[in-house]
């Protein structure tokens, strides 16, 4: 699709992912985390902005389990879920 | 002794002689203070005056004549340094620009190609764009050759511009043996995949799926905000995210290298 010769649009340049690619999860650790945001998604009729702690949760699994490099939760753009859910590593992440 | 001086100073001027001669007995006789100084001073005024007279239109001449070589000719030179040091100073511009040009890139970001707007500290500091709701669709596919099962955990997603979502692949692996895949993906429409950021995702790299595994691929993506300021994004409402999977195969096998010992 992106190699058809269009001559006058523009062709699609795929970009590389700004963080990196994630490890696959073989063993399943946050299997769990992701059921439960598949569920919220199925329930809201797949609304993100109603999911979005849920999406929030399974990325955290993810960094305490090495399957994703650790960031603070601003720059994953989850700014807004700090209020409301504070943890000692936001608290960190916040220093 | 004022008599020879007086004559020393007629010796030096052959022309005037007779009529210095003359003029000098003349001055001598009626006055007694001075009579030296007199004299000297008239015979002075006479000879210099000619002299002057005399030399001044050959050395006028010919220093005009010369005077205005040499300004024609240092004119020229000016001309030709001028020119010389412009010829230089293009050539050392033409040399300087390229680490003038790294420096430019460097600070302004652009790296030679024009991004709009595609700044990795965005996604701490964007706002949603709440009214403007985007329908994004997954479509997944494989290459022919290529056994696994791969397909999107949902079919659509909708997002805002400005928030980060998640969405879900899963791939299986039906075969016995280990196969290594790696994916591309693409954005449909063109324009609006500039505006597509990924954060994070499983593309571009090799992906290991032992036999009959099964595993769950995230993409964790945004839209950029600046889509809603976009004319010619006003009426797009659905964005189509296609990933598609490749085998990737071994490495080549090289012929022997000539002088090169394998053990």
């Amino acid at each position: 699709m992106s190699t058809a010769m269009n001559f006058s649009s523009k062709a699609f340049k795929p970009r590389a992912p700004d963080k990196g690619s994630f490890p696959l999860d073989h063993f399943g650790e946050c299997k769990g985390f992701k059921e439960t945001f598949m569920k919220c998604l199925r329930d809201n009729s797949f609304d993100n902005s109603m999911c979005r702690l849920q999406s929030k949760d399974y990325l955290q699994c993810r960094m305490d389990n090495q399957l994703m490099a650790k960031e603070p939760l601003e720059k994953l753009g989850f700014a807004d879920l700090k209020e409301t859910s504070p943890s000692p590593e936001d608290k960190d992440a916040k220093e | 002794m004022l008599l020879p001086c007086v004559l020393r100073e007629f010796s030096r001027c052959s022309t005037l002689s007779m009529h210095c001669s003359r003029v000098l007995q003349q001055k001598l006789q009626p006055s007694e203070r001075g009579l030296h100084t007199q004299a000297q001073e008239f015979i002075a005024r006479r000879i210099g005056l000619r002299l002057k007279s005399q030399t001044r239109g050959i050395k006028n001449r010919s220093n005009k004549r010369t005077s205005q070589e040499d300004e024609w000719k240092s004119k020229n030179k000016t001309v030709l340094t001028y020119i010389a040091a412009a010829g230089v100073g293009m050539i050392g511009i033409s040399y300087a620009s390229v680490p003038l040009y790294r420096l430019y890139c460097q600070a302004s970001g652009l790296g030679g190609t024009a991004v709009a707007g595609h700044d990795a500290d965005q996604v701490a500091t964007m706002t949603p764009v709440k009214d403007r709701v985007i329908k994004i669709t997954f479509n997944a596919d494989t290459h022919a050759s290529m056994q696994w099962n791969f397909r999107p955990q949902q079919s659509e997603i909708y997002v805002v511009p400005g928030e980060t979502a998640l969405a879900f692949y899963r791939a299986r692996n039906p075969t016995d043996k280990p196969v290594i895949g790696i994916s591309t993906y693409n954005v449909v429409p063109f324009d609006a995949g500039q505006y597509f950021n990924k954060i994070q995702c499983f593309c571009f790299e090799e992906q290991r799926l032992n036999p009959k595994e099964e595993v769950d691929m995230p993409v964790f993506f945004y839209i950029d905000p600046e889509f809603d300021e976009d004319p010619r994004m006003a009426r797009v409402d659905t964005i189509t995210l296609s990933y598609t999977f490749f085998e990737a195969k071994e490495g080549q096998p090289l012929p022997p290298l000539p002088g090169y010992s394998y053990k």
